[in-house]
């Protein structure tokens, strides 16, 4: 077939779009978080001391941390579905941000943690539910992401796919920052940052596939 | 573009038929001449597929050269892919560049004659056509034939003497 006869066809019968719009899609995000969140709580999943906790240095930091870097991340991952996007620009300052919040984690002063071991303060068992969790949470955000992701034009699939993971992880891990009775910031950092990772490993490997721009 | 996006064909069709002009040029820079028209017309249907995310408020020259440039990796990556065998000896054909350059040379030779004397030889002498035949095909007597025929080869002798370089 002949370049001309291609734009022939191409243009003949053309149907307006519906153009993209970021916004959108970014409150289409927050959204299901938001859908998600109420619903986790209203089954009756959050921790049953929150109310008492208010102003505590160790919940605002666990939430507002979670929080920021959910809503970062997911702007960055939708920001990286555009053609002329530079999607490792946003994965590099998504990571920067998430060591940043780890850092300031490190200046919560922990509750009942002195005279535990290392092993007590990270708890595995506990952690590895943690993990289960946030990546169980993160999986409808994926899901959307990987649709807005399909729908648009990224020319660096794959990383725009772990910027997206990176984005689902942080929104599971905020809505299961209301549920987690630990208040150790060691083992927020460790168990959050292994469910987050899981989420991007996760969706830089299935997101990408069978994308074709 | 953005009369394409609301559905206009016409300027849709402009728009292609210089974006395909551009590609074009991208790819002959990037590509081997038998991977042009692919990755010219793989540009065209991924743009095609994707007008909706194309932002007005921006320039269309950088979203056009994003998607060009990752149908020309895409092109670059299936070249890799692809196995490049050796031919075998058995396919080797012979020389046609001495059977070109007389077909070509002739031709022009063949200009400088009176219409009915170069179809008349190219039908007899070259074609290997009778002069029956010859005369059934032009519509002339087969004496009138064979006449253009003398007169046709007496002035291509003539020629190709007037002819410094003859190849």
């Amino acid at each position: 077939m002949s370049n001309e006869s291609l734009i022939a066809e191409l243009s003949s019968g053309l149907a307006p779009v519906q153009r993209r719009n970021m916004l959108r899609e970014g409150v289409l995000v927050i959204a299901l978080s938001a859908v998600e969140l109420a619903l986790f709580l209203a089954l009756g999943m959050m921790r049953p001391d929150m109310h008492h906790m208010g102003g505590s240095p160790f919940l605002i930091w666990r939430v507002g941390s979670l929080g920021f870097l959910a809503v970062t991340a997911c702007v960055l991952a939708i920001r990286s579905y555009s053609p002329t996007a530079r999607p490792r620009r946003g994965v590099i300052l998504a990571c920067a941000l998430a060591i940043a919040a780890i850092a300031a984690g490190g200046l919560v002063a922990p509750e009942g943690v002195s005279g535990r071991t290392l092993l007590e303060r990270i708890a595995p068992a506990s952690g590895m539910l943690c993990a289960a969790s946030i990546f169980v949470l993160s999986l409808p955000i994926m899901a959307l992401l990987g649709a807005l992701m399909r729908r648009a034009a990224p020319t660096q699939p794959r990383l725009s796919a772990l910027a997206s993971g990176i984005a689902a992880g942080t929104c599971g891990a905020f809505v299961f920052a209301f549920c987690c009775p630990f208040n150790d910031p060691l083992y927020i950092v460790v168990w959050y940052t292994v469910g987050c990772a899981t989420v991007a490993a996760a969706a830089r490997w299935r997101l990408p596939r069978r994308f074709r721009l | 573009m953005v009369a394409a996006q609301d559905g206009h064909g016409g300027a849709y069709r402009r728009l292609l038929a210089e974006m395909s002009e551009w590609l074009t040029r991208y790819f002959q820079r990037r590509l081997p001449p038998g991977e042009v028209d692919d990755a010219v017309q793989e540009t065209l249907l991924a743009i095609h597929r994707r007008r909706h995310t194309y932002d007005p408020q921006y320039p269309l020259g950088p979203w056009l050269a994003a998607i060009a440039k990752n149908k020309w990796v895409d092109q670059l990556r299936s070249l890799a892919r692809r196995s490049m065998d050796e031919l075998p000896d058995e396919i080797a054909v012979g020389d046609h560049e001495s059977a070109v350059i007389s077909s070509s040379v002739l031709a022009s030779l063949l200009e400088g004659l009176r219409p009915a004397q170069a179809q008349a030889i190219l039908l007899v002498k070259v074609q290997g056509y009778s002069v029956e035949e010859a005369s059934s095909q032009i519509g002339l007597s087969s004496s009138a034939v064979k006449m253009n025929i003398h007169r046709g080869l007496a002035r291509l002798t003539a020629i190709i003497e007037k002819t410094t370089d003859v190849e």
